[in-house]
């Protein structure tokens, strides 16, 4: 087994970013799969965006645009 | 009208931090490998041609490596002569061939060097730019710069007004989210422009004596509320900031959040006389070829298309002006006077939970008061102890430059501690017939007010429910200008039964450190002040109390970080006390209990001073 590399990009852990480490993963190109030398996460490509995407659940207004910074008569993320 | 200013700063650094690191991974290396050079000098010349097609002056801060260029050293005269960019010069961007054969070391943080190596150093990058340009700069930066640093520079190069001297809340958090790899420890400073004294770079000159004669700008604009809990490099203005905390939708591409932590900096004239101020200062490593984390390099050059273009839709717009460094510093001078505070009512603009906070800064301290705990107090720096605090090799700090704190609730809890002890806050528990309520689980809001010299919170109030009384209380927390006070006061506006009677104990929570370790308290010594019915406490972890009936005042004395803080109080049948902590809880308790009636008010005063 040949060592590990980058893969296409330079992907985090996501089960690390969900507990603040910004850890870089390394790819294993027989597997076809990224892997964390921190924690146990391993997955292939589309698993580690479906992972970011969980990752993105305590951005609750991410996709809000606040227009007044003292009005709290809407709610949280409610656009 | 209200003035927002925006400073753009680029850096044309040669190898940047963490590209050698990043796209050099599989090979040996090598930071003078030509790839690497040319790369970032592309997109140096990119990240300007971004700022200067949206209108926007920048500062270009040449590094060390790029003074060795003659390509760089002609493209930031050619955009000094048609844009009116400033050049100006950076103690970032040190490491190159040159640097290392001189100096034998990989060290790249200049305030970690040992002083002798810092001026030297400085002389070095100083003549070199002499030597490149003609001129001495007037700004400069290092993603901090201690107060030693400081002062030396401007005294061997007085043409130096400005300088980028810390990046907020980049601490304990962000040495953590790079797996303990990342030495940036720097927390405690001022989130926006401040003159720094020569005693401390991030407590503010008070006077004249103090200043140290530049005006210091933060590294980043960083979100107020995200930064304290979480890592400081994903919630800032640098848009590689939010693409690090994957704060984008990953199919549109859309970042609101840029935006609006952009328009929440310049809500921030409304609390500091009608100015306003945000920066954006990138380098060229997290724009490379390659992408950066998840983020291709598309994405990465959009974003600071977009951030660029948002800020020159302001400008258009009248609702921004885009200043040099040292334009900005000549306008920080005339705008601001030493003991003005910077204020900021903030509100969170990213995970929807509608949490308020207040961050206060001046020369005597800076504080924040968090209303999703009823107005208590959450963070405490003192200030006004001007702590001298040497940090590189050959110091007690070679890395930690962090200011210290009295009380900070992430790092030594604040109201939630598992099972036994305390953590740090500043709050009141009300208690009537056997139950307590503390103020730090009445969520509310707060409004601002200025008069006479004085920056005011008015809480809106809040309901406390006994088993058969409710207390209707209203918090106004006050800071008077130049007096390192905080004055809180408890009003009871009405009760469900108008002749009952509660106690309130106003109480404070504090320790000493910059980090989540806990310090030796050994030295720390407690007073209740009270004529012939006095005590003290020295510390020796036994757990013990003090009180005295009309005390005029409780206080800690914390020899380690050269502070005095106390509390005075107006209130009826008023009981100073203090409190010892344990070896598992080491922490002090400093405070006043007393009785409140409907329509009375319970006063305290927080008083932060220099030891003697």
């Amino acid at each position: 087994m040949a060592q590990a590399g980058k893969g296409r990009l330079n992907y985090r852990c996501p089960s690390c970013f969900m507990r603040d480490l910004d850890i870089d993963m390394f790819y294993d190109k027989d597997k076809d799969e990224y892997f964390c030398i921190r924690c146990q996460y391993r997955g292939n490509e589309a698993d580690v965006l479906e992972k970011n995407q969980l990752a993105r659940f305590r951005y609750g207004a991410m996709m809000r645009r606040f227009t007044d910074f003292e009005d709290f008569s809407q709610e949280g993320g409610k656009t | 009208m209200d003035q927002f200013i925006v400073n753009i700063i680029h850096r044309p650094e040669m190898v940047p931090e963490y590209a050698e690191k990043v796209t050099g991974q599989g090979k040996a290396e090598d930071i003078g490998r030509k790839a690497l050079l040319t790369e970032s000098l592309d997109i140096f010349k990119t990240q300007q041609e971004i700022a200067h097609k949206n209108g926007l002056k920048t500062t270009i801060q040449m590094t060390y490596a790029s003074l060795f260029n003659d390509e760089a050293v002609v493209l930031a005269k050619e955009h000094h002569e048609k844009y009116g960019d400033e050049i100006a010069l950076s103690l970032l961007g040190l490491p190159c061939e040159q640097f290392r054969e001189k100096y034998k070391t990989k060290d790249f943080c200049i305030w970690m060097f040992s002083m002798e190596d810092k001026k030297a150093i400085v002389r070095d990058v100083f003549g070199k730019f002499y030597e490149r340009f003609g001129f001495y700069p007037e700004s400069t930066g290092s993603y901090y710069m201690d107060a030693d640093l400081i002062n030396f520079v401007k005294a061997e190069y007085p043409s130096v007004k400005c300088a980028v001297a810390t990046c907020w809340e980049e601490g304990p958090k962000a040495y953590h989210t790079c797996n303990n790899s990342w030495y940036t420890l720097m927390d405690g400073g001022p989130w926006a422009p401040w003159i720094p004294s020569k005693q401390n770079t991030h407590a503010p000159a008070a006077n004249e004596t103090e200043d140290s004669g530049i005006v210091a700008i933060p590294h980043l604009s960083r979100d107020l509320l995200a930064c304290y809990d979480g890592n400081g490099s994903n919630f800032g203005t640098h848009p590689q900031n939010v693409l690090r905390g994957m704060i984008y939708d990953s199919d549109t591409w859309e970042y609101p959040y840029l935006y609006n932590l952009i328009d929440q900096y310049r809500y921030l004239a409304k609390f500091n006389n009608g100015y306003a101020y945000n920066m954006m200062f990138v380098g060229p490593g997290w724009m490379n070829k390659m992408g950066r984390w998840e983020a291709p390099y598309e994405l990465l050059k959009k974003s600071y298309e977009d951030g660029c273009a948002y800020y020159g839709k302001l400008k258009k717009e009248g609702k921004l002006l885009d200043m040099t460094m040292s334009e900005f510093a000549d306008f920080y001078r005339q705008k601001k006077h030493y003991t003005e505070p910077e204020c900021a009512l903030w509100r969170d603009i990213l995970y929807g939970s509608d949490k308020q906070i207040f961050w206060y800064c001046d020369p005597y301290m800076r504080a924040c008061v968090n209303m999703d705990q009823g107005g208590a107090i959450v963070d405490l720096r003192p200030y006004a102890a001007k702590l001298e605090w040497p940090v590189g090799i050959g110091t007690k700090h070679v890395q930690d430059a962090s200011y210290p704190f009295l009380i900070q609730e992430k790092y030594r809890a604040g109201y939630f501690t598992h099972y036994a002890g305390e953590g740090t806050v500043r709050s009141a528990k009300i208690c009537h017939n056997g139950e307590e309520v503390d103020l730090c689980l009445c969520r509310t809001k707060a409004h601002f007010s200025e008069e006479n010299g004085v920056r005011a919170l008015t809480l809106d109030p809040v309901e406390i429910e006994f088993a058969d009384l409710t207390v209707k209380l209203q918090s106004v927390i006050s800071f008077p200008e130049g007096t390192g006070d905080i004055k809180i006061e408890r009003k009871v506006l009405a009760m469900s039964d108008p002749a009952a009677e509660v106690t309130i104990n106003e109480y404070m929570v504090a320790c000493y450190g910059t980090t989540e370790y806990p310090e030796d308290m050994t030295s720390l010594k407690l007073a209740v002040e009270a004529g012939d019915k006095s005590a003290s406490i020295d510390y020796e972890y036994k757990c013990r109390e003090a009180s005295a009936a009309g005390a005029e005042a409780v206080s800690c004395v914390l020899p380690p970080i050269e502070t005095k803080v106390s509390m005075t109080c107006e209130g009826r049948d008023k009981v100073g006390f203090i409190r010892e902590g344990y070896a598992f809880s080491p922490m002090f308790t400093l405070g006043y209990q007393g009785t409140l009636k409907e329509k009375e008010v319970f006063t305290t005063w927080l008083r932060l001073e220099k030891a003697d």
